[in-house]
């Protein structure tokens, strides 16, 4: 017998079921984004350099603060948009404070190494492991305004978003990834 | 790559023109064009090739770290369950005396929001190191409070959403449980009367299932719990764990069973 055990009681008292706090309608429409974005949101927020701990402190508190947005009954148009523009400033603050972070951490050799291929699957011909690493440390290279505008794009934002997200025209968001796209290309070539 | 011929369309133009951002006329000017200019198209199609090869080296670069999703959904349904609640203020209950558990959830709430706003702060690094002694003090004493439940079917567990499902603490239980702990004249910001196995999962309103938990934890706190119950609900309720398993873990040892279940060996986010 484990030295553990509860018994059940006698005259069950019997559970009372909260009926008015159901989970509203808003928080349904949170969670539902939150499945939807957490990951691309959290791929962002690591590729500017936190830590994954960090990083899953940022986005919940962008969730949070989508749900009081939503709760004071202000804008849903772009809510993917609004969610990457917290989590972006939300990071940078994070960041700032990190101060001990002045890498980007995740691109890194050696965690391009150890994390890009964990396990290099014999099927996946080195060439195309090779090719991933020159493009990663060609983005590396990149001022971190041009990395923000592709990883955003990689996340599938369209120009607008990023635009958004990151306070600069249209205009800008094509010129940076004009720019970062002849510089990919270039060493694509090699 | 840049294009700087005139008769051309440049790279900027075309990287505009696939994201629908140019005006109809300059749209179907430069439509036109690649119709007739295989410069031109192949190199909007270098473009959205190496867009598309830089998409995917930078999911594959950061997907493997990439911790699984249940935990951060279990902490941030948890939270929002807190804001809604801190929205739904109940003074009476606060400043009365009728009700401990409404009391005890609105506390609860607030000490969460606390966590919340304070966690990006001060981050949580710092206070790692000190995990240990909290984790002592977190813990409930088994002798006093092994855990109790009531006679549930699968069916009543998983018909409600686990924070949906309350009991009711009377003000006389709570001041046995003060009494078991030996805890004289306990200020109300001190402790928390806590359910160890929660009405959700078939915890009951009984002395041997009710455990003065500390608000100054800053580790292993009620926030945390919450996670550990929601997510042990769902496991349950999915099939995956049973219910007694689930009981069993969480009377023993709650940390212990939040390592197991959400695999880490600290709270996963702000706690």
């Amino acid at each position: 017998m484990a030295p553990w055990s509860f018994e059940h009681a006698s005259l069950a008292a019997p559970l009372t079921v909260r009926s008015a706090a159901k989970p509203s309608r808003i928080e349904a429409e949170v969670m539902e984004l939150f499945e939807e974005f957490r990951n691309p949101l959290l791929r962002y927020s690591l590729s500017l350099g936190l830590t994954v701990h960090d990083a899953e402190e940022v986005i919940q508190e962008a969730f949070l603060a989508l749900f009081r947005h939503l709760q004071l009954g202000r804008s849903r148009r772009n809510l993917r948009g609004w969610l990457f523009r917290v989590a972006h400033n939300l990071a940078l603050k994070q960041r700032l404070a990190n101060r001990t972070l002045k890498l980007r951490t995740v691109l890194d050799t050696r965690s391009a190494e150890q994390q890009v291929d964990p396990t290099p699957s014999p099927e996946e011909e080195a060439s195309t492991v090779q090719r991933r690493h020159r493009l990663l440390a060609v983005v590396q290279a990149l001022p971190d305004h041009d990395q923000s505008c592709l990883r955003l794009r990689a996340e599938g934002l369209r120009y607008r978003e990023i635009a958004t997200v990151l306070g600069i025209s249209l205009g800008a968001v094509s010129i940076s990834l004009t720019r970062s796209l002849a510089r990919l290309t270039r060493a694509d070539r090699r | 790559m840049l294009n700087q011929n005139p008769r051309h369309i440049s790279d900027e133009e075309l990287l505009l023109a696939a994201d629908g951002e140019l005006s109809r006329h300059r749209a179907a000017a430069v439509h036109n064009h690649l119709q007739s200019c295989c410069t031109c198209r192949a190199r909007q199609m270098e473009l959205e090739r190496t867009m598309t090869a830089f998409s995917q080296s930078h999911r594959i670069e950061l997907d493997s770290q990439l911790p699984s999703i249940e935990g951060p959904r279990a902490l941030v349904r948890s939270r929002l369950r807190a804001l809604r609640e801190e929205r739904t203020p109940r003074w009476r209950y606060i400043f009365g005396l009728n009700s401990g558990v409404r009391r005890w959830a609105y506390l609860r709430a607030g000490f969460v929001v606390a966590v919340v706003l304070g966690g990006l702060w001060f981050g949580n690094s710092r206070i790692a190191s000190s995990r240990v002694s909290f984790e002592a003090e977190t813990r409930p004493d088994g002798s006093l409070t092994p855990g109790a439940t009531r006679q549930v079917t699968m069916s009543e567990v998983c018909a409600n959403p686990q924070e949906e499902v309350i009991g009711e603490v009377s003000v006389s239980l709570r001041q046995e449980v003060f009494e078991k702990y030996g805890i004289v004249n306990p200020r109300p910001d001190d402790y928390e009367i806590d359910y160890l196995i929660a009405p959700g999962l078939g915890g009951t309103e009984d002395v041997r299932n009710l455990w003065p938990q500390p608000y100054h934890a800053r580790v292993w706190n009620a926030h945390v719990k919450d996670a550990l119950e929601e997510r042990l609900h769902e496991l349950v309720c999915s099939g995956q764990v049973d219910l007694s398993t689930a009981q069993h873990d969480i009377a023993t040892d709650w940390i212990a069973a939040y390592k197991k279940y959400f695999h880490t060996n600290k709270p996963l986010v702000g706690s």
